[in-house]
């Protein structure tokens, strides 16, 4: 028997769902906190939400030293940025960065599924949703990572959005109150640990409203 | 370290050491007890000297299940011959059906055999029967891919008429050399001497073996390790 | 001479037939169905009395978990278990058959069945299939001549042992047998290693999950506990529930009756014999 050898990956992926849910003055970003591998757990409580800037929150699953790769870049980009223009980078302006970002590196992607949640320059909830090389798209709720098969269809069944392509362009903000928002997001989690093995331990909610960013957590499954 | 499913999908294999050897009025087979597969070991306790009749035993290397197949085969085979003739089968039939199933069925095979005993015309005999069918009588034979360390050793070490206890020392040494080289053995020293009169089968314990040139210890736990020697705080 | 095949009516077994074309397709990119597999932690001991076997009750194909409750700890015999991991279909059929054929020699002997004996007939249908029946066992039970515990792989060897696991979460399941595991345990303290080291599998390996199933056999007496321990409820249910309203958009409300277009005679000439 001849033993093979895998040719060797510069990719890994880490599993991990995302999702976030705009709203008309506030915007829920989630995820799970379980960093895995194959059929391993490397960490139940490793965070995938990070703080942008004071009204942008990111959310991403995929592979976890391509995320943080690029968590750092954007981080550094967003310095600059302060630096120059003496103010935070708005949500729909950090959404065109990441873009950008990642289609800098078309064609060696960053490995890396991401929603972006926040609230806009009139303070109302905004969602971007992205794939890995920078194709993205402003929507009222999104899902990204292993269980976001299991979540989408469930959140288009409850929250349905206008095509984006009716004129006059309709809001695609949700009709949920915050709470209501919350507790979707928490069914969703929930479900998705019953039936997605890389969904699990714990969920972290991020709150962006006009008071402010808020930060609570949910206990999932462990197996 | 990665452990990928493969490896437990991968066919179980005896990376081993199996060793026969003649003495003076009969023979002593030997056998580490390591099974595994990939780097995983499925079993560290298993017996890989199998019984076929009453004074023939046979030692295992290679594919678990090809070899427990043959062997099962070769005692079945045996059981019906020896109630056929009234009498104990003698080791060169015994051999002679290992031998036959191997090169028979040598494509579909991947496992390497020794067969010791002993009977009343020829005393004790060792046949070694290796991967294609081949069969050698021989004064000792050695297998498995713990053999590689030893042929060295046996050229040296092995002598004409030695006593049982002789043999059986040099047999126990010789697994406990191969164990502390070979990745692939481990475990246990299990051992069958055969003579006239009759079997019998003794176990070494891992941690009563001798250790060889900077081995380490066996340890219950890799914890116990770091208790041996406790690093003193440093002085600055 | 020109024609010398001949159809042999077929003797039962699995058919090959299609392999060659799927090796063709499998070439060209086109992927076979995956299977449901038991990504599994599956164990077994034996304490003072007899043998204690355990398992996880989660199933999957690929990443999705597809049944969250099944049953991996089947029947071989009254006396004799068997947990399955590997392919579901494989465990399934395997154990099937062998506990029918075990029925078969108990009405031919008026016997008790032997563990030896389903090992025997297991091994040798997994070695006949050279790996391709993917069923990884654990074989327990108690007979005339006492406990047994057994495992068999895929490829059709075994091993005997005072303690085995299987599966995926084999390697998180043996680490809990290996630092606990005395010979002479009580029931209790059987029941509960088995339930460490399936716990150790369900939390550590993401192949196993939900439930634990125990399974304990003494000399005339068995205990089956099906889900014997529920580790992981659900942690969120939204007390106001959900409502579905969307339902298939009606298009055609008019019904047009097929019998008016067609001619229906009744009592035809009946069929040539």
């Amino acid at each position: 028997m001849t033993k093979q050898h895998p040719a060797w990956s510069p990719y890994d992926n880490n599993g991990g769902t995302c999702v976030a849910i705009a709203g008309a003055d506030y915007c829920v970003t989630a995820a799970d906190t379980r960093m895995s591998t194959g059929y391993s757990i490397l960490s139940r409580d490793y965070s995938k939400i990070i703080k942008l800037a004071d009204k942008c929150v990111m959310a991403s699953s995929g592979f976890q030293a391509d995320v943080k790769a690029l968590q750092k870049l954007l981080a550094a980009r967003h310095l600059i940025y302060q630096h120059q223009h003496n103010k935070q980078m708005s949500c729909p302006a950090m959404g065109q960065l990441l873009s950008n970002t990642l289609y800098y590196k078309r064609f060696f992607p960053y490995y890396s599924f991401n929603v972006l949640g926040g609230l806009d320059n009139e303070g109302k909830g905004c969602v971007y949703t992205y794939d890995a090389v920078g194709s993205y798209e402003r929507v009222g709720y999104s899902s990204q990572g292993s269980g976001s098969t299991l979540i989408m269809p469930f959140l288009d069944n409850q929250l349905k959005s206008p095509s984006p392509l009716l004129l006059p362009a309709q809001d695609a903000v949700t009709p949920l109150s915050e709470a209501e928002a919350v507790d979707l997001v928490k069914t969703c989690f929930a479900s998705a640990t019953e039936r997605d093995i890389y969904t699990g331990d714990k969920l972290e909610i991020v709150v962006l409203n006009k008071d402010g960013i808020h930060r609570e957590y949910m206990e999932l499954r462990k197996d | 370290m990665d452990l990928k499913m493969e490896d437990f999908n991968a066919p179980h294999s005896m990376g081993t050491t199996i060793i026969g050897v003649t003495y003076n009025g009969g023979v002593v087979l030997g056998a580490d007890s390591r099974t595994s597969t990939g780097v995983y070991v499925a079993n560290r306790a298993s017996d890989k000297i199998t019984q076929l009749t009453d004074n023939v035993y046979l030692c295992r290397s290679g594919s678990a299940a090809d070899s427990q197949t043959v062997s099962d085969y070769v005692r079945y085979f045996l059981h019906q011959h020896t109630i056929q003739l009234g009498q104990p089968a003698t080791v060169k039939v015994a051999a002679n059906l290992v031998r036959l199933l191997s090169y028979n069925n040598k494509n579909f095979l991947q496992t390497g055999m020794i067969v010791g005993g002993w009977d009343k015309y020829e005393g004790g005999k060792i046949y070694g029967v290796p991967l294609g069918g081949t069969i050698i009588e021989q004064p000792f034979a050695i297998g498995g891919s713990g053999s590689s360390y030893l042929y060295g050793f046996f050229d040296q070490a092995w002598k004409e008429g030695m006593t049982e206890e002789e043999a059986e020392q040099l047999v126990v040494k010789a697994v406990s050399l191969a164990i502390a080289r070979d990745g692939a053995s481990g475990g246990v020293v299990r051992t069958v001497t055969i003579n006239s009169e009759g079997v019998s089968r003794k176990f070494y314990p891992g941690d009563t073996l001798p250790l060889w040139h900077e081995e380490l210890e066996p340890q219950n736990s890799l914890l116990d390790m770091m208790n041996v020697a406790s690093p003193e705080p440093m002085n600055m | 001479m020109s024609n010398s095949a001949i159809d042999v009516p077929s003797r039962g077994g699995f058919s090959f037939d299609l392999c060659r074309r799927n090796d063709m397709l499998a070439k060209k990119g086109v992927n076979l169905p995956s299977f449901r597999k038991t990504g599994t932690t599956i164990v077994g001991l034996i304490f003072q009395d007899g043998v204690i076997l355990g398992a996880d009750t989660r199933a999957t194909e690929g990443p999705i978990v597809c049944d969250k409750n099944c049953e991996k700890i089947h029947y071989m015999a009254p006396n004799i278990y068997c947990c399955g991991a590997g392919t579901a279909a494989d465990t399934e059929a395997v154990t099937d058959m062998v506990s029918s054929q075990l029925q078969l020699h108990r009405y031919h002997t008026g016997r008790e069945s032997r563990v030896v004996t389903a090992l025997t007939l297991l091994k040798k249908h997994l070695f006949n299939y050279q790996g391709y029946v993917q069923a990884a066992l654990v074989l327990g039970g108690v007979d005339c001549t006492g406990p047994h515990l057994h495992t068999i792989y895929p490829h059709g060897s075994t091993d005997t042992l005072p303690f085995a696991t299987m599966g995926s979460g084999s390697l998180a399941a043996m680490a809990m047998f290996e630092s606990k595991y005395k010979e002479g345990l009580t029931k209790d303290e059987g029941i509960q290693l088995v339930v460490d080291a399936i716990c150790s599998g369900i939390f550590n390996d993401l192949g196993s999950g939900s439930n634990v199933d125990v399974c304990v056999i003494t000399k005339g007496h068995k205990e089956y506990l099906r889900n014997h321990l529920l580790p992981n409820p659900r942690t969120f249910v939204n007390a106001k529930g959900y409502s579905f309203p969307k339902k298939t958009e009606v298009l055609l409300t008019k019904i047009t009756p097929l019998r008016e277009r067609v001619e229906v005679v009744e009592g035809g000439d009946a069929m040539e014999e």
